[in-house]
């Protein structure tokens, strides 16, 4: 019988014994059934060999998380966080686990390839064959050349995304210096989070993302940056987690704002759920109790002549009567426009009431060390400066800039010299006046974004209508703007007219409408440096190293890049040739080490390799009572003072050398401001105040697209075992649900997990719904990072692009785009 | 011998979920079938509506109703305190699924959550469900380690390849200790809150004991009588009445 040589299913198993009837329930005993085999033995204590653990960093988000990679029989198998990494502390994030699942996804690309299809679209099979490397190179270096003898060297662009350090995005400047490009290269940060760096250039003068000193805080007052689900470094804001609410005494108090229920406000003792667009309002309140009832630090900010509070809403005050000390215009921003921003006022912009936000204001400026943080929720709007200079003035109020407990800014690691300059390599073709176009996306620009750093979610409407020009040929490295801006449509008809080179280690929508194929390793593959993302203030710079050779026929951007350059005619071609490669880079930058080794040992290329990572503790700088101070390392103490224009040049970076409440960076603009931002008030332009933001799509529901953890950037959208876990919040295991509130579902007849049609101007999309209290009653929910179209074979064609839904529309200071300021309407599909 | 156990301060435990992620590549799971689920939780209205979260590994009972009702005695519980199950010896005939009030065994009929099925994609060799291309070098049947083969149910092994080449006498594991960071569970050792304790409760001093006690330790459904290895505690040292996470004052509605 059949049965019997096979092993045991339940249900013959059921059969069986129904058959042997009670004898079989009694004599089931030890032994195992008579006539039933069990499994075969064949892989019982498979495996075996050698495990080598290698030291490299997480590539899955900007964090850069310190990874031991467990390789066994030249396998990657597990990734553990490496124990003496400053920011891992061996622990990781849910999405460091799975990086070796990105490095083995059956849908990587294997090798460069060419496009023989000469038709483009997403119906059309790009048809790519296999080519080698030289020819691959050739081609790319054919086209650069013949754009230079046509003087159009600026046709040629390079987009970038997620660039981790000089052996890579690093390169490029140079590159674009040497070549003869402005575009070369064009960053993603307008669509990422340039907002709260451009409102703290505007108030502090430092356009940078902020360290923090979360441990020593005693109050975090997070507004739009879900701290617990997509803040970075997550990994580590997670273990800073654990440790101030689970074991610091005294616990650090957290009120979280947000525009719906996520994990961060379910954790924090207070979380406000305010009207998306408004966090500006609620700052502005915040600051003017904290004003009213004489709770900003007098040390930093300064006090009246005669000690006595004069603040009292609605009232002018004479700005004699008040000696600032490290801010500037606090009395005209108070008389200007926040002596009438309270609560009351604010509870009707905001929905939150009064009461909480007088609550919150009191915790906060009383509750010191405290620091207000903000992302992209609060500034992802079209008053997203204003919204995020209004929040960052909590900061200079209760006195928490580059204080024990409060914020600084990132220092950088201490990097050896490049090892061939390039300014010895600039041919007259490069140094030519002619070399001075406007870039493609007009960032810095009068026409366009004249104080934006990057526009990347324009560059492919300017391309389309030749404005200022159109490109010839562009090259992608981690970024796929096809998916990732506003209105992607724009960048898919643009793809459509110019020659595209993607070198993602995966199939996606950039290069679905690729001409060629320059394939990267993954990060588990590559030797490539990551200075630190904005951490904790003191310098560090991690690098990792190859677990493996590597899997497919790929190569690393960075010497993509200078394998180009090498082929470029000219002088450009010996720069490269006498740099060599991307690890003879890599080893100049180590060379820095040796007259200043890290705090763990690394004092050359090869302990660095070693270790993974080179930091020096602690941070520079301290701001003590008003005082400010450098760290003295013989006294193993801040006490070294600094003199104003000390902290003019190293801190407070603005023209006045404080904090500026008036900033007269946004002065330097005044005219193009006010031209280009039609209805901002000319008094107040310069000033944190409240603008009601612009609201696009023509719908009657907010249209909120947040980060989830899992997200890692692309490169987690094929990772079935990500996608499983991808909202759990809201139990979206297959594909992303939208959070609608049940008296949104009631009154448009839907009803959890029906499909419902989301629709504004910009177009429409489908989704199921969850019908959820998670959620107000006037926003609807949808993470982004699903819908792909062309993607590997987990990816594509799950969830839906929310983005294909918002209008593109961009704060005319900052750049970044609005992505939280769309409005949709929905119906069951 | 150590009797091994553990605790979750649900007052740190993030709900990130790294122990599920920690947990499937250590084991080798598919997407859906976690050993380490976090389960959350909605209730409430706005604009002050609650959201909970609660992890959730196989309790290693004391005195496991899975074993109980197994015909085969596939799963048996070790001498340090762990429930395995031999794949030699499952028939698959799921009584431990049901006999569980945790639900949390697995077997391999499940439809896959997502789909392309990865059983599919990579297929098993022989009786293995499936063929992860990172696989972990783990493979005990007799244990329960390793890859599922297929027709067998498979649990949370507390990482029993891990922790029993433990040094003997070792109260704690924990991450923290390089020397012992090897043998700690994938899920302990990864939680970036450190909502975990791991060691030996019939070590007076190991730290599990000790955070039982500071925090009042409970365990899951103490009326069955199953005696769970794993216990909870919350923030406010409170049994019963702890804030856990979402669980947060209602200043909201003050």
């Amino acid at each position: 019988m059949n049965i019997l040589k096979s092993k045991v299913s339940r249900r013959r198993f059921l059969q069986a014994t129904g058959t042997a009837g009670a004898a079989g329930a009694v004599g089931l005993g030890g032994s195992q059934l008579d006539g039933f085999s069990t499994l075969s033995k064949a892989h019982a204590q498979a495996g075996g060999g050698t495990t080598v653990v290698n030291k490299s960093i997480c590539g899955q988000c900007p964090a850069r998380c310190g990874i031991d990679v467990y390789t066994t029989n030249g396998k990657v198998h597990a990734i553990y966080g490496s124990n003496d990494h400053p920011i891992a502390n061996g622990h990781l994030c849910p999405k460091g686990h799975l990086g070796t699942y990105i490095l083995y996804d059956p849908d990587r690309f294997k090798g460069p390839m060419k496009r023989t299809n000469p038709q483009k679209g997403r119906d059309q099979d790009p048809k790519f064959v296999p080519i080698s490397w030289d020819e691959a190179l050739a081609t790319v270096a054919g086209r650069l050349n013949t754009l230079r003898e046509k003087n159009e060297s600026h046709r040629f662009a390079i987009f970038y995304g997620r660039g981790w350090g000089a052996s890579c995005a690093g390169l490029q400047g140079t590159f674009g210096k040497l070549y003869g490009s402005p575009n070369v290269a064009i960053g993603h940060a307008s669509i990422c989070a340039t907002g709260s760096q451009h409102a703290k250039g505007a108030t502090d003068g430092n356009n940078s993302y902020n360290s923090y000193d979360y441990r020593n805080a005693n109050y975090l007052l997070m507004f739009g940056c879900n701290f617990l689900e997509s803040f970075r470094p997550y990994n580590n804001n997670l273990q800073v987690w654990g440790y101030i609410r689970g074991e610091k005494t005294p616990k650090t108090r957290v009120t979280a704002v947000d525009i719906h229920m996520n994990q961060t406000l379910a954790a924090a003792d207070r979380g406000l759920i305010i009207k998306p667009g408004t966090d500006g309002a609620l700052a502005l309140a915040i600051a003017h109790v904290i004003m009213t009832e004489g709770l900003w630090d007098k040390n930093f900010v300064g006090n009246f002549k005669d000690g006595v509070n004069q603040f009292k809403t609605g009232a002018v005050i004479d700005d004699k009567l008040f000696v600032e000390k490290w801010t500037k215009g606090l009395i005209q921003w108070w008389n200007t426009e926040f002596k009438d921003r309270t609560p009351k006022w604010a509870e009707g912009v905001t929905t939150i009431s009064a009461d909480l936000i007088v609550k919150t204001a009191r915790e906060f400026a009383t509750t010191k060390p405290a620091i207000a943080l903000m992302e992209r929720g609060a500034h992802t709007h079209s008053n997203g400066i204003l919204n995020g200079m209004a929040i960052h003035s909590l900061n200079a109020l209760v006195g928490s800039l580059f204080a024990e407990g409060g914020l600084g800014y990132q220092q950088g690691p201490s990097y050896g010299k490049m090892p061939v300059s390039p300014d010895d390599f600039m041919d007259d073709y490069a140094k030519s006046p002619d070399r001075k176009k406007p870039r493609i996306d007009l960032a810095g620009h009068d026409d366009g974004y004249a104080m934006a750093g990057t526009m990347i979610q324009e560059a492919g409407l300017n391309h389309t209508a030749k404005k200022p020009y159109s490109l010839d040929t562009a090259m992608f490295y981690l970024t796929n703007p096809v998916m990732s801006c506003p209105d992607p449509k724009s960048w898919e008809e643009a793809l459509k007219t110019m020659y595209v080179i993607d070198t993602s280690p995966f199939l996606g929508e950039t290069a679905w409408m690729a001409d060629l194929i320059l394939p990267d390793h993954t990060y588990l593959e590559r030797l490539q440096d990551a200075p630190t993302y904005p951490f904790q203030g003191y310098p560090m710079t991690q690098i990792r190293t190859p677990a493996v050779k590597p899997v497919h026929d790929t190569k690393y951007y960075g010497d993509v890049l200078i394998e180009i350059g090498k082929r470029i005619k000219g002088p450009t071609s010996d720069y490269y040739k006498q740099l060599g490669n991307t690890e003879n880079v890599l080893r100049a930058l180590a060379k820095g080490f040796e007259s200043d080794p890290g705090d763990n040992g690394v004092k050359d290329f090869e302990t660095w390799k070693a270790k993974g990572v080179w930091f020096k503790k602690p941070y520079a700088y301290r701001q003590i009572r008003g005082e400010f101070f450098k760290w003295d390392k013989a006294a193993q103490s801040y006490s070294v003072p600094m003199k104003p224009e000390d902290v003019k040049n190293d801190l407070l970076k603005t023209e006045s050398g404080k904090f500026e409440f008036v900033s007269s960076k946004l002065a330097g603009k005044k005219d193009w401001i006010l031209a280009k931002i039609p209805g901002r008030n000319p008094e107040k332009f310069n000033m944190p105040h409240w603008e009601e933001p612009k609201y696009t799509g023509g719908g009657d529901l907010h249209f909120i697209t947040p980060k989830v953890a899992m997200h890692a950037e692309g490169r987690g959208s094929n990772l079935p075992h990500a996608i499983a876990l991808n909202q759990p919040t809201v139990g979206g295991k297959r594909e992303n649900l939208c959070e609608v509130h049940p008296k949104v579902a009631d009154a448009k007849g839907i009803k959890d997990g029906d499909r419902i049609k989301i629709k504004s101007s910009a177009g429409e999309i489908f989704a199921i719904a969850r019908v959820t209290e998670l959620t107000r009653p006037d926003t609807i929910v949808l993470p982004f990072g699903q819908g792909r179209w062309a993607m590997g074979r987990w990816a594509k064609g799950r969830g839906a692009s929310t983005d294909s839904v918002i209008v593109q529309q961009s704060d005319r200071i900052s750049g970044m785009a609005n992505f939280y300021s769309a409005k949709v309407s929905i119906e069951k599909a | 011998m150590a009797k091994w156990g553990m605790v979750i301060d649900l007052e740190k435990c993030t709900g990130c979920q790294a122990c599920s992620t920690a947990c499937q590549m250590e084991n080798n799971r598919l997407p859906g079938e976690n050993y380490q689920d976090v389960l959350y939780y909605t209730e409430g209205k706005q604009p002050t509506p609650k959201l909970q979260w609660f992890p959730r590994p196989c309790m290693q009972c004391e005195n496991p109703s899975c074993m109980h009702v197994c015909p085969t005695k596939a799963t048996y519980k070790t001498e340090d305190g762990v429930v395995l199950i031999d794949w030699n010896k499952c028939i698959g005939c799921k009584y431990c699924m049901i006999a569980c009030p945790y639900g949390v065994r697995f077997y391999t009929d499940e439809k896959p959550l997502v789909e392309p099925n990865l059983k599919e994609v990579f297929k098993g060799e022989g009786d293995l469900s499936w063929n992860p291309p990172y696989k972990s070098p783990q493979q005990d049947n007799t244990k329960g380690i390793g890859i599922q083969p297929n027709g067998v149910v498979s649990k949370c092994t507390f990482c029993y390849h891990k922790i029993s080449k433990a040094p003997k006498g070792t109260a704690n594991l924990s991450n923290d200790d390089p020397a012992l960071r090897e043998f700690v569970p994938a899920c302990v050792r990864t939680c970036p809150p450190t909502a975990r304790y791991f060691g030996d409760l019939d070590n007076p001093n190991s730290e599990v004991n000790r955070v039982i006690a500071a925090k009042k330790g409970q365990r899951l459904l103490e009326h069955t009588g199953n005696k769970p290895q794993v216990y909870y505690v919350t923030g406010a040292g409170a049994a019963g009445g702890g804030s856990i996470p979402g669980g947060r004052s209602s200043a909201n509605k003050a």
